[in-house]
Parts: C-alpha cells; structure tokens; sequence
C-alpha cells in the first residue's frame, strides 16, 4: 500500500467513527457599505492604517497626469504587463530587481479588510521586488466584502494571486515595527474613477 | 433559608478562621448555615492529576454528604467550579444528583450577589486599599467576575487597577509542587505587578497560600486575607486584627 | 542556548530559562503583553463570539469529512498541474524533497516561514544533501543563524532582546554594534535578496488548503512567502492534513480570524493564494509546484476520542502569548517545535504520548487559552484528557500514584481524613519538606504554610459565635 492509501484508509476509518457534522454556511461578516462611497473610505482607512498611502484621481487622463508627475522623482520602472498605456510613465524602465519604482494594476480590491487583489497575469516581480510600489486600482473594483471579492474571481484563478494590504513590515526585532523587510517599503495606492 | 457550608480541605485545614467568618457572614445575612459532617475534599487534586478514578470516588463521597442541602455554598471558586462543572460528567450513573447539586452550589461572593441579591454589606473596609486576585476557576469556570468586587466596593474598600488580577498565580494544585520553578515565576509576576495596596484578597485558599508562600520567600510583600474574612470585616465595621 | 532540549526534560530546560535567562522572561513578558493587547482590540471590532463558533463549525465539519475533503484537493491540485505527493511520516517527507532535489539539481533554497518543515527537520536534511538553504523569514533567518529552534509559532525570536539581536547581526552582516532596527532589516534585505533570486527551489508551508480549488493560502507581513513561492523556478509546499477547508469562500472567515488572532491585524500585509505553475499567459512565477501532504501523527489525533478537536488549530499562536506558563520561559523550554498549550495537546499524538510527557501536565489549568482560541479548542479538557491516557498507561511517577490513592482513601473516609488533619498540626511541619517530594517542590520557592491552629469542623463544634 502506498503512503497515500495508508493515510487515507487511517482519514476514512477515523471519519466513519464520528458524526459527519454540516458546514455551517457561508462566512457573515459585517458589510464595508453597501454604498460605494462608503466602500472606497473603508477600503482607504483600512489601507492607510497599515501603513499605505492613497491616492484618489478622477478618471485615466487625471490618473497619468499623476503617474507622470510621481514618476519624475525616480530614475527608473518596472510596470505591471496589464498596467494600460496612459498609465505609463515615460521615464526609463528596467527589470523588477533593479527599478525605483514598481506599477501595478490590481485587479480587484477589498473594503472590509483594505487589501489589493494582484494577479500574477500582471507579473510578480514588480509586485514584489520593486522598493516602492504604485498599485492602480477601478473604483467600480472595489468589493465590499472578502468573501464577495472570492467569489468575483474564483472562476478565472491565476497561477497565484496576493493580496497586498500595506507595505512589507515586521516587528521581529524587539517588536519595532519597521516597513521595506523583502517587498515594497512604500506601497501607494492610486484609487480611478 | 438553609445553607450548607462545604469548608473544602483546604479551608478546614489551613484556612478555619476563613471559614468561621463565612459562617458569621451567611448568618448575618439571614442563612441557617449548617456544616454536613463527614465533608472531606471535592477530589479536584485527583481529577487534575489525570486520576479520575479517585476522583469519582471522592465526588461520590462529596455528592452524599451534601444531599439534602437547600444550598451548598464555598469559600472557594475552584472547588464549587468541580462541583457545579465537572460532578455531573464525572458522577456517571447518578446523573441526576450530580446535576441538582451543581444547580444548588455557589462560590461564597456569588451566592450572595446572585442568590441573596445584596451588595452592600456595611462600610467597615472605608478607607482600605485592596488588591483582588481573581482565582481562574471562579473567573473562567463559575464566570464570577465582579461579584467579589462589588462586595468589596460595597464594604467601602477601593479595589485597585492591578494589570494582573486575571492571570493565574501558578497554584493550580500539584503543579505548584511538580514544577515549583515555573510556578513560583508566575506567582513573582502577580506580586511584581501589584499596586501598593492594605491587603490582597481571593476567594480561593490555594491561591492565596501560593502568593503568601512566595511573598514570605521573597522576604516582602502585602497582607494576605480570604474574601470571608474581609467581607466579614466589612460587615463589622472597625479592624479586626 | 536552550534551543535543542526534548520535552521530557521540560522543568530542567524551564528552569534554566528562569533562572540563567531572566532576559528571555522579559522579552517574551513584553512581545506577549503586546500581542494580547492586540488580539484583545482586534477582538473587539468584530462579533467575535460569532466568527469563532463559525471557525469552530467549519473545521469541524471539515475534520469529519476529512476522507473525502482530501480526496477532492488532491483531484483539484493536478488538475491545477501541481504534483501532489503523500508523506505518511517525516521520514516520507523528506525522501519526497530529496527526490524534487535531485531532480532539479538543487543546490539552493529559500524557505519561507513554516513550523510544518521545522516539525520534519527540512533544514537538516537538506544540509545533508549538501544545499545551502536560506530561512528568509526575518525571525526565522536570525535563530537560524543562532543554530536555534523558533521559540514561537507567529514571532520566532519573541525571546530575543533588541542587543540579542544587533550582536547576531554585527557578526554575520557586519552592521554596527548599536544599529538600529531600521538598519538590521536594510542589512538583512540585501543580503536575502540575492539568495532569492539565486535560489533553485523556494520551500514553503500553507496555512490552508481549499478542497474545491486546490489553492494553498498563506499569511505573511514580510513578502519573503510572496518571493519564495514566486521567484524560484520550482516551490514545493508541506501542507498538514489538517489544513484543509472547504470552500474558496471560507478563506475569507479563515484568513481574518486568523490574522485577528495572531497579530491583531486584520489580515496579513500579503497573502498567497498559490494555484500551481506559471501559466502560458503569465510572464513570471515558478514552472513546478509541488504539495506534499503530510501526516506524520495527524491521523493519531484524528483517530483519538478526545484529542481530535485539536486539529482545529491554525497556528495562531494566541494560546501561547496567553499562557501564564509559556510567558515565564517562552518556548525553548518546551523542547520540541510547538510550543505553550497547543504543543502540550498536539505532542502526544505526533511524538507519541511517554515522549511527550510532561507536557500536558506543564499548565495550571487556568483556562485562559480556550477563551483567546480562535476556533475554541477545548484545550484545558484535552489536557486533561492527556494526563489521565497518562494515568492509564502508568506513566506518572510512583510516588504520585501511592500519594494520592492514600488520600483517596483518607477523603473517602471521614475519620481517617480527621485524623490526617490532626497529624498535620502535631507533626514538625518543616520536615515533611525532606519526606514528601511535594512538600519539597513547594518549600523550594515558598515558605511553609502554617495550618490553622484548629480545624474549622473543630471550630464548628465549639461553636461559631
């Protein structure tokens, strides 16, 4: 008999020793707003109190004008392959392990727990190597809760999804918090209309 | 109304004056108080050894000789917590005593706030400072909480802000004795955490014996007093020494 | 250091700590206080109560239908084009890496935090396959360093003070002597980078698996999971056969909870939900992942009457920072990877029950833990449970034994309990210290308690005015 078998046959004996007890039913939560006003200020409270900062703009012209001007403060991006040509600044790109700064699209975001919904079709590196990151994200992408944001994307799975909250920290050492530890130090979060 | 006193084993041994005033205090509260003879120990240090055995033993024994009570009240929240939680699992077979006597048995602080419904005692602990252990078993097993303390606050004492109250001294029976080191850190951080205070009260013996036993061994500390004896002297008025 | 000790040596390794290393005390004192506070208010911005008894229902049912829960994981993952291996011991686990590593010619690895790999001795055995494996996890890099086991299943060097670590750091990245935090983790940053984008193969564990999608869900504050199941070209994850769930869907309630309980936070700064390679649409991400599932004494549990419930857990590590046992030594003293009260209900079953002895008798029974666990775990009762499978296989110590069938006997019988009472007051109390051992455990670290002068049923019988 193989492991497999082994620990499954050891799995379905113990199961057939006890009640099967029922799911208890999807996860309630208390709802970040239904309205979306109320849902973009959640999604930004939450996301400044660990420690990102957010950007509103009022469409894509307002939204380059805003990259373009952050950009210049940088030598170099790496940009997100599903980050759309208005959103892309003109100064030099490099590879995600060398860049300044890192462009993403998120594909979807999360009130209730103020998270960014990253897909790996937009590339990892830059989501991750990158010292500061710029995370676009659609107002109307913006889920209420995690469980509907789960369920939005669970039809079409990547290879991997993160969910970023706020910038790389830890608090390892003696319990101080310091930001930038393996990913991004700074994340911005750029909210378009 | 007719009130059995179960003194526990240690209350009768280490703990009679505790006891007594108990006594006083359920009389002075209009309680017929009676003591069933033939009381011994609930068997709690037998249960939390892993002995259950010689824990069905002694609830049995405990079980008969508080048949008959109204109600069966304790200077003790661990021990009236075995009775009320864990008598009626343990008692297989006589289930239906075991239930009744966990419905009719209280720790002392709580049969007088949620039984005899009274909160103000008197006014002889004005003016004191007061330190208030919180024992785990009334806390987490009983879910007393603030009867004890609005007792206390009812004889006039001022029940300090002690970021400790709720985390165990490191009595917890035999543990105290099997592993001393450990257990004697937990109760150093009980004392290293107390406020400047008159006196510290609990309504469990085991743990006070635990933080007086430490405390003398350090060589400092605070005065230690069972909840009865100092409701009692809220009660009375004055000082008893 | 006190890293490597075993359990059944727990009050010797406990008493070390507390006596030679007051430092540790205090840093764990400190690192719990802090993250009881934040449980506490992360607690108190939700129906608490309510999402616990859903944590609790959803495991439950998972457990009970653990065979077909599996089975469907197992299903979803290859179709996801992940290698699913099945690890019946530690012993299996290993030779399944050893395998991936021969395969791929590893000669490098980036691991991210996991107490599943630390429980099988990954890092071992892969030093004796002669690869260079990095722990990238800030604590975890620095107790490898020390040549140490993590003292905690969320903060791995909670022991450790801030000059603890500015020497580790001076040594090994030539920081200076009074660096700052800020500075260490920009030190620590560089040098791990280059081992991730170096690395052959990326180690990982998974804080859930989900049946219907096959996705392995991971926490983290860091990134270092988010790289090491990304930039390498192969990842392989061990998975507990506990960790499993049902739905897509429950990674919501699971992951939050989760968060809540550990940190206080209310997620992770990142969280991997992993699905398996790199697709052709995808222009990064790691050409092979593999998940091994891993039971190595889980089904011991599983198959137990009582210690079933345990595998509830989601290593949240609040038991611990709760546990006024675990807060005076931190977990080193525990001698084995799971420290504080879930280690003491989880080692009988994984180490066998006399190996993990004394563990379930290292706690006062003060319940504080079942009123923080996230999924409730009875686990004051399974302690409980342990000490009397303890009793019955005559595995407590003799004098324990004779003592307390003499007392039963004594409370059994009224006057022969009378008479012990009298004996207590006659006899030269202090010398019961050399005569009983527990007499001599208590009067190590306490004074002797003196009896009352008479009996309170003495008292009674003159009569209480």
């Amino acid at each position: 008999m193989s492991a497999r078998e082994r620990v499954l046959e050891r799995v379905r004996s113990a199961c057939q020793e006890r009640e099967r007890t029922e799911h208890p039913g999807a996860f309630e939560s208390r709802d970040a707003g239904a309205d979306p006003a109320s849902r973009l200020t959640t999604l930004a409270t939450m996301l400044e109190a660990a420690g990102a900062e957010v950007v509103r703009v009022d469409g894509m012209v307002e939204a380059g004008k805003w990259v373009r001007r952050f950009a210049n403060d940088f030598e170099s991006v790496s940009v997100g392959v599903t980050v759309p040509s208005q959103l892309r600044p003109t100064i030099s790109t490099k590879g995600s392990h060398e860049a300044a700064l890192g462009l993403s699209m998120a594909r979807a975001a999360i009130a209730e727990t103020g998270s960014l919904l990253m897909d790996a079709r937009d590339g990892r590196r830059t989501q991750l190597l990158v010292p500061t990151h710029v995370v676009f994200v659609y107002q109307a992408d913006v889920h209420p809760t995690f469980r509907g944001a789960l369920s939005s994307v669970r039809a079409d799975l990547p290879s991997a999804i993160g969910l970023h909250s706020g910038p790389s920290k830890s608090a390892d050492i003696a319990q101080t918090l310091v930001t930038g530890v393996h990913g991004p130090g700074r994340l911005i979060v750029v909210l378009v209309a | 109304m007719r009130v059995s006193l179960f003194a526990t084993c240690l209350g009768d041994q280490f703990y009679a004056d505790a006891c007594a005033d108990a006594v006083r205090l359920l009389r002075h509260l209009g309680a017929e108080v009676d003591v069933p003879a033939g009381q011994t120990c609930c068997g709690q240090p037998a249960y939390n050894a892993g002995r259950r055995v010689d824990a069905q033993a002694m609830a049995r024994h405990t079980s008969k000789v508080l048949d008959g009570s109204d109600y069966v009240v304790l200077p003790s929240g661990s021990c009236a917590g075995m009775i009320r939680c864990f008598y009626p699992e343990l008692l297989v077979g006589d289930g239906a005593r075991a239930h009744a006597l966990a419905q009719r048995t209280f720790e002392l602080s709580q049969f007088v706030v949620e039984v005899l419904g009274v909160q103000r005692l008197g006014d002889g602990l004005s003016g004191s400072t007061v330190g208030y252990h919180h024992s785990c078993h009334a806390l987490r097993e009983l879910g007393v909480r603030e009867a004890p303390l609005e007792l206390l606050a009812g004889c006039g004492a001022a029940v300090v802000d002690w970021p400790a109250a709720e985390e165990c001294c490191g009595f917890g029976g035999l543990f105290s004795a099997k592993l001393p080191e450990v257990s004697a850190a937990m109760a150093d951080r009980k004392l290293d955490t107390l406020p400047e205070v008159d006196f510290v009260t609990s309504t469990d013996g085991g743990c006070l014996m635990q933080l007086s036993g430490r405390a003398g061994k350090r060589g400092r500390g605070p005065v230690f007093r069972h909840l009865a004896s100092a409701l009692w002297q809220g009660v009375q008025g004055g000082v008893r020494a | 250091m006190s890293g490597h000790g075993t359990p059944n040596r727990y009050r010797q390794q406990a008493t070390h700590t507390i006596r030679d290393e007051p430092y540790v005390r205090e840093s764990v004192l400190s690192g719990t206080d802090r993250a009881n506070d934040h449980r506490n208010h992360a607690y108190a911005e939700i129906d608490a109560d309510r999402w616990r008894d859903w944590g609790r229902d959803a495991k439950t049912h998972t457990l009970t239908n653990l065979d077909r829960y599996l089975e469907e994981a197992e299903r979803n993952l290859e179709a996801n084009g992940v290698r699913v291996h099945w690890a019946e011991t530690a012993a299996d686990a290993l030779t399944v890496l050893r395998g991936i590593v021969r395969e791929h010619d590893v000669r490098s690895v980036v691991k991210a935090k996991s107490m599943l790999t630390e429980e099988l001795g990954v890092n071992e055995h892969l030093e004796r396959l002669n690869v260079r494996v990095r722990e990238t996890d800030l604590g975890e890099y620095i107790v490898q360093i020390m040549g140490e086991p993590p003292s905690h299943i969320v903060a791995p060097v909670m022991h450790l003070s801030l000059d603890d670590c500015r020497q580790i750091f001076q040594q090994v990245l030539g920081t200076p002597r009074h660096g700052t935090p800020e500075e260490l983790v920009a030190a620590a940053r560089k040098a791990l980078r280059q081992e991730f984008l170096a690395a052959d193969l990326g180690i990982s564990g998974g804080n859930f698996l989900v049946a219907e999608t096959g996705t392995v869900a991971l926490i983290e504050n860091e990134g270092n999971i988010r790289l090491s199941t990304s930039l390498p070209r192969v990842h392989v994850a061990f998975v507990g056969i506990e960790k499993l769930i049902p739905r897509f869907e429950d990674l919501a309630g699971f992951i939050q909870l989760t968060a809540r309980a550990a940190t206080g936070q209310p997620i992770g700064n990142y969280v991997s939900f992993i699905q398996g390679p790199k697709k052709d649409d995808e222009v990064d991400g790691p050409e092979e992942v593999h998940v091994v599932l891993v039971d190595n004494g889980r089904t011991t549990l599983l198959a137990d009457e009582a210690a079933w419930e345990a595998l509830r857990c989601v290593r949240c590590g609040a038991c611990l920072n709760i546990c006024p046992v675990y807060r005076q030594t931190g977990g080193h003293a525990y001698g084995w990877t799971y420290s504080g009260p879930i280690g003491a209900i989880i080692a009988p079953g994984i180490l066998g029950l006399e190996e993990a002895l004394p563990l379930p008798f290292a706690s006062s029974l003060c319940g504080a833990c079942a009123d923080v666990c996230p999924v409730r775990i009875p686990i004051p009762e399974l302690l409980l449970h342990w000490r009397e499978r303890a009793v019955e296989e005559g595995l407590t110590p003799l004098t324990e034994r004779v003592g307390l069938e003499a007392y039963t006997r004594a409370a059994t019988h009224p006057l022969l309990f009378r008479a012990g009472g009298t004996l207590l007051r006659r006899t030269p109390w202090q010398l019961g210290g050399t005569a009983l051992p527990i007499l001599k455990g208590w009067t190590q670290e306490r004074t002797t308690p003196e009896p009352s002068p008479k009996s309170f049923q003495a008292l009674w019988k003159e009569g209480i005015e």
